[in-house]
């Protein structure tokens, strides 16, 4: 009897996996991952064929993300892993390790830094780098970068605004790997300690999204709850005139479009905007450059109230020969350099 | 294709089990040998045909070699196999030496090593040879032998089986529900150690890249881990499959990393391997049969040339020799003494094991003596790091688990349990776990980015 049990139990699961994976339709994308999901190769009589089978396989295996969660879950709680694939779980918090430091890539992002700033003779240069959450990370216990090593680094490119002492662990998000807009608000001060654009403080409406899924939710296939994401907004706002590069009909800081989308942090500049043009006609004559990553996205909207230009470039989309084209004439512009440790650490990105 | 593959698992198995349990019986092999060729060709295309050549020649030089003129026959495929083997396996090989021996500048051919055909080479060539020696007859059905060469559980990573262990099966083979349970079972506990450890250690030892003096003995040992469950992990899976279709496949492994002495060891380790040299190469040079100098001569050569079947690298054949020479002093001297020892065998054992592996494992030579040094401080480098104290840390439990799965602790306690009340709980259990066990491969394999077959190399 138990033999027959086992015989149909393994038959039958194998049997019943195959028929849901050739009659289920097969999926585009993978929100919890947010990629591209395989699809059936088309036949080619070489090794590497099998393997792309294999890969479509498995990206369209039934179920896909519930046996990604039974994996994660095995690790950390039966084999007591610190990690699964690089992912930390530490409180409610999520973390993924960038571990080790790669002295290659800063060097590269330095010399980027300084080819940029000589494209600027006339601007004020300023250097910006944030932290990632697992700076505030304080376990000795998990494998971080030298942080260090790369401020010390960094400290010399222009005038640098060191932000990691207004931060902490709760200005990050718990299931994304950025920074929360509403938690911002002394780094603008900080900053204004350095470049002088007269900040003042200004009353912002805080509007939430409750339903904020981070990049590490879907990375970590564990259960989480979702984060609340807040922008905010200001009458100031209503008089700006924005415009993207990539997308000319939108016209506001925030797409609200953005918030059910794949990555609810787009909602801030739009998401992954190579060009931006931010006017503020309340202001007059000052003018700034940013050079960011995403995490400029949700930053640059609290500074807008004290510039009457505001060019944001993300040059990991576009490259200098382009951008100094659309930047056009500024007359002494302040030049941010705003880019988080976890692109200086890998800035192959960025396009010279 | 690999076993611990979904392509393979939820497709191809599913398949041929529905294809294999409704044709009539007498088409089954045929069945077989469709679908065994059909796994190596959507694994090797480009060599199917050196597959099917091999399967052919061997199966009429069987027949040739009981006729007139039977010796020449035996020199021809002796000739045949080996000369395939050198040609696909170790030009480039003989290539690269010699351009370094002479300053040549000699181009290496563009040929990529078929898969498995050390081990299809092997079976051939061994068939051959037992008819010559009598041992049993040719076989009469070129289908049946082309089935039983490429039978897929064992075609690419063995055991090594030989005609005569399924010749039986060839023809007539009744399944049962036991056999095909205790198949199934032995499938899935080999899955489980190739997907649940071999590739979980693989990616351990893969971050292990700083540099000191705990790592470097990580690496070696986590290696020996890493194989044994890699290659015992697909011999299971070979032999369950063989089961599941009626086959008796001989065993591969019986718990090498709890040997008593090297002799031990290659009592216990790829067994299937050491067997085929020790009856057709050992044995015929004469053995232990001979004077002391010519008994150390075919210990070596026999080393000599598992170390070299095993891959075109010096660092194989050194591999080879330094069990040739262990294994010389333990017959010579210190096997008597390790007899009288209760723990320093296994401590000696072990560590010799994994010295081997770490040659095994090696690039070159130098890197051999590099991660000796370092091994035994005699390198300037530090005791640790946060970074290896980390994975030490992280992967304490997989690590108890792998080294506690590589004794035969669970097996006993499990024998031990079926002679008791038990028992019944047990028999409840049983279906369950192989179940768990292959959610939770799957999972792995769903969410994993390391998967080679390590002795796909060879």
């Amino acid at each position: 009897m138990k033999n027959k049990i086992i015989v149909f139990l393994f038959v039958g699961y194998l049997g019943l996996f195959s028929i849901l994976g050739l009659i289920l339709k097969d999926k585009e994308i993978s929100s919890s991952e947010r990629r591209k999901l395989a699809s059936f190769p088309k036949v080619e009589l070489n090794n590497n064929y099998i393997t792309k089978v294999d890969k479509y396989f498995l990206d369209q295996f039934p179920f896909r993300d519930g046996f990604r969660s039974i994996k994660a879950n095995y690790n950390y709680k039966v084999l007591r892993k610190l990690d699964n694939n690089g992912i930390y779980l530490k409180d409610n918090y999520i973390f993924k390790s960038n571990y080790p430091t790669n002295e290659k890539s800063i060097s590269k992002f330095i010399n980027h830094l300084e080819k940029i700033s000589s494209l600027f003779p006339d601007g004020n240069i300023y250097t910006m780098i944030i932290p990632d959450k697992n700076y505030y990370l304080d376990d000795d216990y998990f494998l971080n970068i030298d942080y260090n090593y790369i401020y010390n680094k960094v400290e010399n490119i222009g005038n640098f605004i060191d932000v990691r002492d207004v931060l902490s662990l709760s200005s990050y998000y718990e299931t994304d790997t950025h920074w929360k807009q509403e938690k911002l608000n002394e780094v603008v001060i900080k900053m204004d300690e350095v470049m002088n654009f007269s900040y003042y403080d200004i009353l912002y409406k805080e509007n939430i999204y409750d339903k904020f899924y981070g990049v590490y939710y879907g990375e970590s296939a564990v259960d989480r709850k979702p984060d609340n994401l807040v922008y905010l907004t200001t009458s100031i706002f209503d008089q700006v005139s924005v415009k993207y590069l990539e997308n000319s009909n939108l016209k506001e800081i925030y797409n609200l479009f953005k918030l059910d989308g794949l990555d609810s942090y787009e909602v801030y500049l739009d998401g992954a905007s190579s060009f931006i043009e931010i006017s503020n006609p309340s202001v007059s004559s000052k003018e700034l450059v940013v050079f960011r990553d995403s995490f400029g996205s949700s930053l640059v909207p609290l500074l807008v109230p004290y510039y009457s230009k505001i060019i944001v470039i993300d040059d990991r989309y576009i490259s200098s020969n382009y951008f100094m084209d659309l930047v056009g004439d500024l007359k002494k512009p302040d030049v941010l350099f705003l880019y988080s440790t976890l692109l200086v650490n890998d800035s192959s990105s960025l396009k010279d | 294709m690999v076993f611990s593959s979904i392509t393979f698992l939820y497709y191809f198995l599913v398949l041929l089990l529905l294809v294999y349990f409704i044709v009539p019986k007498n088409y089954r092999n045929f069945v077989l040998l469709i679908f065994s060729l059909l796994f190596y060709f959507l694994g090797e295309p480009k060599y199917i045909l050196v597959l099917i050549l091999s399967g052919v020649l061997n199966y009429y030089f069987g027949k040739l070699v009981t006729g007139r003129n039977k010796k020449l026959f035996l020199v021809l495929a002796c000739f045949y196999n080996i000369f395939q083997l050198l040609v696909f396996k170790y030009t480039n090989f003989f290539i690269d030496n010699i351009n370094n021996l002479f300053h040549l500048n000699i181009s290496f051919l563009n040929i990529v090593m078929p898969i498995g055909i050390s081990f299809f080479t092997f079976q051939g060539l061994g068939y051959v040879i037992d008819v010559y020696k009598g041992v049993h007859e040719p076989s009469d059905n070129l289908l049946y032998f082309m089935t039983y060469l490429c039978l897929f559980p064992q075609l690419v990573a063995g055991p090594i089986v030989r005609y005569s262990d399924v010749a039986s099966s060839l023809y007539k083979r009744d399944t049962s529900y036991n056999e095909i349970a205790e198949g199934v079972g032995r499938f899935v506990i080999g899955l489980a150690k190739k997907v649940l450890l071999a590739n979980v250690l693989g990616e351990v030892i893969a971050s292990l890249v700083d540099v000191n003096v705990l790592s470097s003995w990580l690496n070696p040992i986590l290696f020996t881990l890493q194989i044994y469950f890699d290659f015992s992990g697909y011999s299971d899976m070979a032999i369950g499959l063989g089961l599941v279709f009626g086959f008796k496949f001989p065993e591969n492994f019986n718990y090498p990393l709890i040997s008593s002495s090297i002799t031990d060891f290659w009592r216990r380790w790829h067994i299937s391997l050491s067997s085929w040299f020790r009856d057709y190469v050992y044995i015929p040079l004469g053995g232990n049969r001979v004077s002391k100098l010519k008994w150390i001569r075919n210990i070596f050569i026999v080393w000599f040339l598992t170390g070299f079947w095993h891959g075109a690298s010096w660092n194989f054949i050194l591999w080879g020799l330094y069990f040739g020479v262990i294994l010389v002093i333990e017959k010579m001297f210190l096997g008597k003494y390790l007899e009288k020892t209760k723990v320093i065998k296994y401590f000696y054992s072990l560590l010799v094991i994994i010295i081997g592996f770490l040659i095994f494992n090696s690039n070159s030579i130098s890197d051999v003596i590099i991660e000796l040094k370092n091994m035994f401080f005699i390198s300037d480098i530090p005791f640790t790091s946060k970074e290896t104290i980390y994975y030490l840390k992280s992967n304490l439990v997989l690590f108890i688990l792998a080294i506690v799965a590589a004794t035969p602790l669970v097996k006993n306690v499990i024998c031990r349990l079926k002679k008791t009340r038990v028992s019944i709980v047990l028999d409840i259990l049983e279906p369950v776990i192989y179940i768990a066990l292959l959610t939770l491969c799957t999972a792995f394999l769903i969410d994993a980015s390391f998967n080679p077959f390590l002795y796909f190399r060879f």
